[in-house]
C-alpha cells in the first residue's frame, strides 16, 4: 500500500520561510492528522503533498516514488477542501463524476461508481440536485464522494469540517472515521481543532510555526506532551501551566509557587535542580478538588463554575495564574462553589523547563 | 384580504399619532440613509420620470413655442406617417439585422477575450494586452470612424493593401451596401469588446480558487478548467448581460452610422435612429422623432421582458 | 439650466474685461473725431437689450467685442449676451433650446434662423417687422425698396417680415480650377467644352503630368462629393437651385427639382462613365474635407470646382513643395448645347440674421438699432471693424490696416474675433474680402465677370403650417431616395438609363408631386 514520505520539506516564499524542513512518514492505511494553530504551516504542507504548492526544498515520495515535480493529477491523490469546492452548475452526480469524466472513464463505469459512492455516503436521493440545494453536511459528503470515487492512493483533507456547525461536525467526524475504516486508504487530515485530531487520528502531528513539535498517537500526545506548546494545544481544556521554582523538600523535590509547595515525582533532572525555574503542567482532569484542609493540597481561589452536564469546569486562580479543574458532577455538585484547593498525584504532574519549554523526564522512560 | 385591509385602515384611523410618531422616530434615527438616497431619487425624477411627461408629444402636433400643453392632440398620426414610410420600414429592418448580428458576433467576443486574458500567466503581458484592447473604447467615435474610413480606403487603406498582396482588385468598401454591416459591426466589436470584457473578468475573479485547485487535483487540464469551471461559473453574468443587451437591441450606435454611411449605403445602413435624425431632428420634427422613440422603447420593453422571463424560467438567472 | 448659469457667469466675467477694453478703446476713439458726433444715437439714455446669437464659430455674443463697444458708443444701446446652448456648436439645436425654454431675450439672432422665425413668428414668438421698418428704419427700408424680391424671399407665409437678414456681397463663390502647369506640360489648352474636359481628364490620367512615373493622378476631385454632381450642368442638367446642395429651382416660373430633369439624367449617365473610366476621384464619397489639402499637396489632383479665394490660396501654400504649381480658374466649359454656366454663386440673402422677440419692450429702439447697421457707419463697422483701429479711410474706401492684413491669422478669423462679419442683420461689403484675396483668385473672378455665367438663385419659400406638414411628411424621404440612386448610379451599382422610368415612378408614389405643388403654391403667394 501507499505510504507518503516527507524528507526535510521546506516551503519559502522568497525570503519568507513558512515550512522549515519537515520530516514525516505517513504509513500505508494510516490516518494522520496535522494539527496546529492557524499559520503553523499545516495546510501548506498538505498542499505541497497535493502538488498545489511547489516544494522549495526537500523530497516528497508517495509509494516510494519521488513526486516533487509530478503534476497533481499524476500523484494519485484526492483532496477534500474546507469550502467543499463543489461546482455550483453541476448536479451532485456530476460533481462526483467530475474527476472520472476528466480521466475519460467510460460512461457506464462512471454511472456505476457514482451510484456506489452515493450509496456509501447516503447521497442516493440527492444525486440529481445542485449543491445550492444541499445542507452543509451533504455538501461535504459530496466533496468526499468526489474524492472517494477516484480511489486514490492518498486522501488529503484540508479542514473539511470547519464550515459545519458543532453537531454536524461531530456526526461527520464519525462518518469520516467509519469511511476510513471501510476504505482503509492512507489519509492526511489537516485541522486546527484538536478534538477532531484526537478523535480521528491514528497518529497526530502537532505543528507550530512551520515546524513539527511532536508526532505520536493521540493518547501519547495527550499524556506526554514534549513541550509546553503541545501541552497547551492538546486537551480540552488544555493543561494548566504554573511557573514554579524547584526546591528540595522532605520527601523529595517540591515546586514552590505562590507561597505554596507541591511534591513532585522524583525525576533525574531535579536531583541537583534546587532553584531551577520550571513550568508545572497539570491536566484539568487529574486535579481533584478538595474542600477544607487536606494533606498536600494546593490552595486555589475559585472564580466560577461551568457546568457541562456530567462534568463541570471550575475556573480558579493560583495567585495571578488561572487554573482550571475538570470534575465529574456526580462527585458533589453542591460543593463546587466551596472548593478551595486540589490534590494531585505526583505521577500526573508534568514538568517543563521554563527556558526551553521542553518536558523534563527520566531518561529511561515514562 | 379585504378584511385585513380594513383592519389596518381602522387601526390607522384609531391612533394616527402612533404611526406618525413611529415614522418620525424612524426618520430621526435613519435620516442619514434617506439623505444618501436623495440624489438618486432626484436624478430619477428629473432625468427619467420628468421626460416621460414629454412623451405625449408623440401624439401631438408639437410646436416648441406653444409647448407641450399648448400643442393640439392628433392621435396616432405620427405613427401612421412612420409606418406608411417605406424608408422607416427599411430602417427598422436594418436596425434589427444590424442589432441581431452585432449580438450574434459581438456578444461572445468579450467573453472569449475575458477567458483568454484569464489564461495569460505573465501579469505584465496580461496588463499590456488588456490596455491595448480597452483603448479603442476611450477613443471618440469620430476618430474611430476616421480610422475605419482610412483603413478601408481603396487607394491607401490597409485592407485594400492586403487584398492587393493577394492580387485582388481594391474594393470601395464604404460605398458598397453589402459591406456596410460587416464593417460597422466589426468596428463596433473592435471598439467595445475589450471594455465589455471587464465585466466578465470581474465575474471570473469572483470564482473560488479552490474550484480550480480541486480540478487540478482531479487532473483537469487548463482547457478543461476553462470549459468546465470558468465558463459555467460566469453563465449567470453572461445571461444578465445578454438580457440587458437584448433590451438595447434597437439602440444601434447611430453617431457611428452617420459618420460611416453614404446615400450609396443607406439601403443597408439606415437605421431607425439615423432615419429619425434626417427626418425629424434636422427638420425640427420632434413629435415624429418622439413617436419613433416611443415605438423603439416599447419594442425594447417587450424584448427585455421576454428575455428576462425566458432566462428566469430556464436558468434561474434574471434581472428582477 | 446649466447652460444659463454658465452664460451668466461668462457674462459677468466679460463685464470685467469690458471695463478694461472699453478704456483702451476710448483711447483709440479719442483720436477718431467721427465718434464725437451724436447723429447715430438711438437713445439718449443708455439702454441694454439682451441677445441670443449663436454661430458654430462663436457660440455666444461677446460683450467685449470692439465692434460691440463701438456700436454701443455710437448708438447708446448695449447688447447683453443671453445666448442659450453656447456649449454646443449646433445653432439649430441652440435655437430650439431657446424656443423650448419659452424665455426669449429681446433679440434672437444667429445662423439659419429664417425657417424658425417664419414658423414661430406667426405663432407669436417674434414681432413682424414691416411696420417698424416703414416708420423707424429708413436705411433698411431703402435696401428692401431697392430689392423687393429679396424681401419677398425671406418673408413668412403670412407675407410678413420676421427677421433682418445677413446679406452677403460679391457674386462669385465657386469656379472651375485646373492645373495650368499640367496643361502646359502636356501641351494642352484649357478645356472649352464637355468633350475637351473629358480629353484633358483622360490626358491627366494617362500621361503622368506629375512626372513621378506612376499612374496615381486624380483627374477630377472635390471636397464635397456634391461638386461631382455639379458637373451635370455640362450636359444642361442642374444639381441645385441655390447655394444649398440638392435644392429646388425655378424654371419658367415653375418650381421643379434638378434631379428629375433630362439634363440631369444625361449628365449622370456620362458622369457614371467618367467615374468608371477613372477620371473622377474613386474615393470622392469618403475623402471628405481634407481631400483638397491632400490631393494638391501630394501633387495628385488635376481639376476641381471650389471656392475662388481658398482654392487659389493653394498656389502660395503648395508652390514651395511642388515645382511650377499653378492652379488657376478657367471659364465654365460649354455644355453639350453650348451653354457656359456657373451654377454656384454667393447667395444674395442668407437665412442668418436677427429678429425681435415678443417679449422685447423696446421694439422701436431695437429696429432703430438694427437700422444703424445699415447706415454707412454701421455697415463699415460690421464689415471692417473699428475705424482707426482695424481700418482707415483711403480714397473714400475703407482699407484694412497693415496689422490686420499681415497677421498670419486669416482676416475672416480676425474679424470674427472682434465681432465683425458676424451674422447680425447686416449688408456685407465684398471690399472686405477683396483686399486680402489672392491675385489668382481675383484674376479668376475677373475672368468670370467677363462672361455672363451666373444664373439666378432660388431663394426659398415660406410655408404655411399645412404646406409645411406636407413638405415635412414627404420631402426628407424623397431626398434620401434621390441621393441613394444618385450615388448608386455614379458607383455603377445601378444603371440610370434602365432605372430612370422606375425612378420617376417611385418619386411619384413617394409624393414628389405633392411637395412640388405646395412649393408652387407658396412660391406663387410669395413672389407674385
Amino acid at each position: 500500500m501507499s505510504g507518503v514520505r516527507l524528507e526535510n520539506i521546506v516551503k519559502a516564499y522568497g525570503a519568507l520561510r513558512v515550512v522549515h524542513g519537515i520530516d514525516l512518514t505517513v504509513n500505508p492505511q494510516e490516518f494522520l492528522v496535522l494539527v496546529g494553530p492557524s499559520g503553523c504551516g499545516k495546510s501548506t504542507t498538505l498542499r505541497m503533498i497535493a502538488g498545489l504548492e511547489e516544494i522549495t526544498e526537500g523530497r516528497l515520495t508517495i509509494d516510494g516514488r519521488e513526486m516533487n515535480r509530478t503534476a497533481p493529477k499524476d500523484r494519485d491523490v484526492a483532496m477534500v477542501f474546507q469550502n467543499y469546492a463543489l461546482y455550483p452548475h453541476l448536479s451532485v452526480a456530476e460533481n462526483i463524476a467530475f474527476g472520472l469524466r476528466i480521466r475519460r472513464t467510460p460512461k457506464d463505469e462512471i454511472a456505476a461508481q457514482v451510484k456506489e459512492v452515493g450509496g456509501i455516503l447516503g447521497l442516493t436521493d440527492y444525486l440529481l440536485r445542485r449543491p445550492a440545494d444541499l445542507s452543509g453536511g451533504q455538501r461535504q459528503r459530496v466533496a468526499m464522494g468526489r474524492a472517494i470515487v477516484r480511489r486514490p492512493k492518498v486522501f488529503l483533507f484540508d479542514e473539511p469540517l470547519s464550515n459545519l456547525d458543532a453537531k454536524l461536525r461531530t456526526q461527520m467526524r464519525a462518518e469520516i472515521k467509519r469511511l476510513h475504516k471501510r476504505l482503509g486508504a492512507t489519509s492526511i487530515y489537516v485541522t486546527h481543532d484538536q478534538v477532531e485530531a484526537m478523535t480521528l487520528a491514528d497518529r497526530i502531528v502537532v505543528m507550530n510555526e512551520g515546524r513539527i513539535e511532536q508526532i505520536g498517537t493521540p493518547m501519547d500526545v495527550f499524556q506526554n506532551p514534549v513541550n509546553t506548546f503541545v501541552a497547551g494545544f492538546i486537551g480540552s481544556p488544555p493543561m494548566n501551566q504554573i511557573d514554579a521554582v524547584i526546591a528540595t523538600g522532605d520527601g523529595g523535590p517540591v515546586a514552590q509557587f505562590d507561597g505554596q509547595s507541591l511534591s513532585l515525582p522524583p525525576l533525574d533532572a531535579l536531583r541537583q535542580g534546587a532553584g531551577r525555574r520550571v513550568v508545572i503542567g497539570i491536566r484539568p482532569e487529574y486535579a481533584r478538588p478538595v474542600h477544607g484542609p487536606a494533606e498536600g493540597a494546593v490552595r486555589i481561589t475559585p472564580e466560577l463554575v461551568e457546568t457541562l452536564g456530567s462534568e463541570a469546569l471550575i475556573h480558579a486562580a493560583i495567585g495571578a495564574t488561572p487554573f482550571v479543574i475538570k470534575t465529574e458532577t456526580h462527585m458533589g455538585l453542591t460543593h463546587l462553589e466551596n472548593v478551595d484547593g486540589f490534590t494531585i498525584a505526583p505521577d500526573m504532574i508534568k514538568l517543563f523547563d521554563k527556558e526551553t519549554g521542553h518536558v523534563l523526564r527520566n531518561e529511561e522512560g515514562r | 384580504m379585504a378584511g385585513a385591509a380594513r383592519t389596518v385602515v381602522a387601526g390607522t384611523a384609531e391612533k394616527p399619532p402612533g404611526r406618525i410618531s413611529r415614522i418620525a422616530a424612524h426618520m430621526r434615527r435613519e435620516w442619514q440613509i434617506y439623505v444618501m438616497l436623495l440624489p438618486t431619487v432626484i436624478w430619477l425624477l428629473l432625468f427619467l420620470y420628468k421626460p416621460m411627461y414629454g412623451l405625449q408629444i408623440a401624439f401631438k402636433d408639437y410646436s416648441l413655442f406653444r409647448g407641450i400643453e399648448g400643442s393640439p392632440w392628433i392621435g396616432l398620426e405620427h405613427f401612421e406617417t412612420l409606418f406608411q414610410n417605406d424608408q422607416f420600414i427599411r430602417a427598422l429592418k436594418n436596425t434589427i439585422i444590424i442589432s441581431f448580428f452585432t449580438l450574434v458576433f459581438g456578444f461572445p467576443v468579450p467573453i472569449i477575450l475575458a477567458l483568454m486574458f484569464n489564461e495569460i500567466v505573465n501579469q505584465r503581458f496580461k496588463k499590456t494586452a488588456q490596455t491595448i484592447v480597452y483603448l479603442p473604447h476611450f477613443i471618440s467615435t469620430v476618430i474611430i470612424a476616421g480610422i475605419v474610413i482610412t483603413a478601408f480606403s481603396p487607394s491607401s487603406g490597409i485592407v485594400n493593401t492586403i487584398l492587393g498582396f493577394f492580387g485582388l482588385e481594391p474594393i470601395y468598401f464604404l460605398t458598397r451596401p453589402e459591406w456596410f454591416r460587416p464593417i460597422f459591426i466589426g468596428a463596433g466589436i473592435w471598439q467595445e469588446a475589450g471594455f465589455q470584457s471587464i465585466v466578465y473578468l470581474a465575474a471570473i475573479a469572483g470564482i473560488s480558487p479552490t474550484l480550480y485547485e480541486s480540478a487540478v487535483v482531479d487532473g483537469a487540464s487548463r482547457w478543461q478548467m476553462m470549459w468546465k469551471i470558468t465558463l459555467p461559473s460566469i453563465i449567470p453574468t453572461i445571461l444578465i448581460m445578454l438580457i440587458i443587451r437584448i433590451g438595447n437591441l434597437l439602440e444601434v450606435g447611430f453617431e457611428m452610422i452617420i459618420l460611416l454611411y453614404q446615400p450609396a449605403t443607406y439601403q443597408t445602413a439606415d437605421v431607425v435612429n439615423t432615419f429619425i435624425y434626417r427626418q425629424g431632428i434636422l427638420n425640427g420634427q420632434y413629435d415624429l422623432a418622439a413617436a419613433a422613440g416611443l415605438f423603439n422603447a416599447v419594442v425594447a420593453f417587450v424584448l427585455v421582458m421576454s428575455a428576462n422571463a425566458i432566462s428566469r424560467r430556464y436558468s434561474r438567472t434574471s434581472l428582477w | 439650466m446649466k447652460t444659463t448659469t454658465e452664460t451668466l457667469h461668462g457674462g459677468r466675467k466679460s463685464m470685467h474685461r469690458l471695463t478694461l477694453s472699453a478704456a483702451l478703446l476710448m483711447g483709440a476713439a479719442m483720436a477718431a473725431p467721427v465718434l464725437a458726433d451724436d447723429h447715430l444715437k438711438v437713445v439718449d439714455t443708455p439702454l441694454e437689450l439682451t441677445v441670443h446669437m449663436h454661430h458654430e464659430r462663436y457660440t455666444s455674443y461677446d460683450e467685449s467685442w470692439p465692434v460691440e463697444l463701438a456700436a454701443r458708443e455710437m448708438t447708446g444701446i448695449a447688447l447683453k449676451d443671453a445666448t442659450i446652448g453656447s456649449n454646443s456648436k449646433e445653432s439649430r439645436e441652440a435655437f430650439n433650446l431657446l424656443i423650448a425654454s419659452g424665455d426669449l431675450p429681446d433679440i434672437v439672432g444667429g445662423l439659419a434662423i429664417k425657417d424658425n422665425v417664419n414658423r414661430y413668428g406667426p405663432e407669436g414668438a417674434f414681432i413682424a417687422l414691416d411696420d417698424l421698418i416703414e416708420e423707424h428704419a429708413p436705411n433698411i427700408k431703402a435696401f428692401f425698396d431697392a430689392n423687393p424680391d429679396l424681401r419677398k424671399a425671406i418673408s413668412g407665409a403670412d407675407g410678413k417680415l420676421y427677421y433682418i437678414p445677413y446679406l452677403p456681397d460679391g457674386f462669385y463663390g465657386r469656379g472651375y480650377f485646373i492645373r495650368q502647369d499640367w496643361l502646359d506640360k502636356l501641351g494642352l489648352e484649357q478645356p472649352q467644352n464637355v468633350q475637351e474636359v473629358h480629353d484633358v481628364l483622360v490626358a491627366f490620367r494617362d500621361r503622368d503630368p506629375n512626372g513621378n512615373g506612376k499612374k496615381d493622378e486624380i483627374p477630377y476631385f472635390a471636397r464635397q462629393w456634391e461638386e461631382l454632381i455639379r458637373l451635370v450642368t455640362l450636359w444642361d442638367g442642374r444639381s441645385s437651385g441655390s447655394d444649398t446642395y440638392h435644392d429646388f429651382f425655378v424654371q419658367d416660373g415653375k418650381i421643379t427639382h434638378p434631379y428629375i430633369g433630362e439634363g440631369y439624367r444625361e449628365g449622370m449617365k456620362n458622369l457614371a462613365q467618367w467615374y468608371k473610366e477613372g477620371l473622377i476621384d474613386p474615393e470622392v464619397f469618403t475623402r471628405g474635407a481634407s481631400s483638397r489639402d491632400f490631393l494638391l499637396g501630394e501633387n495628385l489632383g488635376g481639376m476641381t470646382h471650389d471656392w475662388f479665394a481658398s482654392t487659389a490660396a493653394y498656389n502660395d501654400k503648395v508652390s514651395q513643395t511642388v515645382e511650377g504649381f499653378n492652379f488657376i480658374a478657367f471659364i465654365p466649359p460649354a455644355s453639350v448645347s453650348g451653354v457656359r454656366m456657373e451654377e454656384h454663386r454667393r447667395i444674395l440673402i442668407k437665412p442668418d440674421g436677427w429678429a425681435i422677440s415678443f417679449s422685447n419692450e423696446h421694439p422701436v429702439e431695437t429696429i432703430k438699432y438694427f437700422d444703424f447697421w445699415f447706415t454707412p457707419e454701421g455697415r463699415n463697422l460690421s464689415n471692417f471693424g473699428v475705424e482707426g483701429v482695424h481700418w482707415t479711410m483711403v480714397d473714400g474706401k475703407p482699407r484694412f490696416t497693415d496689422e490686420v492684413l499681415k497677421i498670419d491669422t486669416s482676416v475672416v478669423n480676425q474679424m470674427y474675433a472682434i465681432g465683425a462679419q458676424i451674422v447680425r442683420g447686416y449688408h456685407q461689403d465684398y471690399a472686405y474680402e477683396e483686399q486680402w484675396t489672392n491675385q489668382i483668385a481675383l484674376d479668376g473672378i475677373k475672368l468670370y465677370e467677363s462672361g455672363d455665367y451666373l444664373i439666378p438663385d432660388f431663394l426659398g419659400v415660406s410655408f404655411n403650417p399645412e404646406e409645411q406638414a406636407v413638405y415635412d411628411k414627404y420631402w426628407p424621404s424623397i431626398r434620401t431616395y434621390m441621393l441613394e440612386r444618385q450615388q448608386a448610379w455614379i458607383l455603377g451599382t445601378g444603371d440610370i438609363e434602365a432605372d430612370w422610368a422606375d425612378y420617376l415612378a417611385t418619386l411619384d408614389t413617394m409624393g414628389l408631386n405633392d411637395v412640388l405643388t405646395v412649393m408652387q403654391t407658396a412660391y406663387d403667394r410669395q413672389y407674385n
